[in-house]
């Protein structure tokens, strides 16, 4: 199984919109990562990163959104991750991360 | 489906070997998730499960990675018990001169996801990752 990544730059706010849709793992980690590294090389901006159809995260895929954090935090930057399923916030929160990423609404199914 | 054994899955042992190779983790996952759901288990038991597993063949698949004559194999053993589910990961062992690359957000999962893990490398032959989800009212 893989992901889809959509995006669009809201120039107005100057910020990124991604959502990310299906499974994030050792297989597809390194894409992940690579795809949000390009955006930024485009626009240096804000990630709002909208993970409602986003199925499953695993510790790879963490690295890969703590990696693209650091990168944005150069430039005064933020990660917003908002709509997380229930299992993918539990990831987030046994990890910490959630202290880490900026995780907005309540997950809900 | 008259005889009571032909549904019985207690004691039954699940065995799945997959090449070390990051692009059959999701195929783990989903035979877990079918075996936790079987046994009964909710769905957030389930989705620990999952994570669990990908987790723990995750771990193998980077010692893997930086061990250029291991074995390229590994086997996940599902053990169904009255208490709950018990899952080995078993592989050859791997070579000690390899530099160990810490992978302290997998374990940190694993030990939060399960209500039991171990990893060993004592055994001569094997590395082997054991751990137990137990079903409640078990």
């Amino acid at each position: 199984m893989n992901f889809k990544i959509r995006h669009k730059f809201k120039e107005l706010r100057n910020q990124w919109h991604i959502s990310i849709e299906g499974e994030i793992d050792i297989y597809n980690s390194e894409q992940l990562k690579r795809k949000l590294y390009e955006l930024l090389e485009e626009k240096q901006a804000d990630l709002y990163i909208n993970c409602k159809d986003l199925e499953y995260i695993d510790s790879t895929g963490l690295g890969a959104l703590v990696s693209v954090l650091k990168k944005v935090k150069q430039f005064n930057g933020n990660i917003h991750l908002s709509q997380l399923k229930p299992n993918v916030a539990k990831i987030f929160k046994i990890t910490d991360l959630n202290k880490v990423f900026l995780i907005e609404g309540a997950a809900h199914e | 489906m008259n005889n009571p054994k032909s549904t019985s899955m207690n004691q039954d042992i699940i065995e799945l070997g997959l090449p070390l190779n990051p692009a059959y983790v999701s195929a783990a996952r989903l035979t877990a998730s079918s075996i936790a759901n079987r046994m009964g288990f909710d769905i957030e038991e389930i989705e620990d499960i999952k994570a669990a597993v990908s987790e723990a063949c995750t771990y193998l698949i980077k010692q893997y990675q930086l061990d250029k004559n291991a074995q390229s194999t590994f086997k996940i053993q599902f053990m169904i018990k009255d208490e709950g589910l018990e899952i080995q990961l078993t592989t050859r062992k791997f070579n000690k001169d390899s530099d160990r690359e810490e992978d302290g957000l997998g374990i940190l999962m694993l030990e939060a996801l399960m209500d039991y893990i171990s990893i060993s490398n004592k055994d001569e032959i094997d590395t082997h990752i054991v751990m137990m989800k137990k079903l409640k009212n078990s």
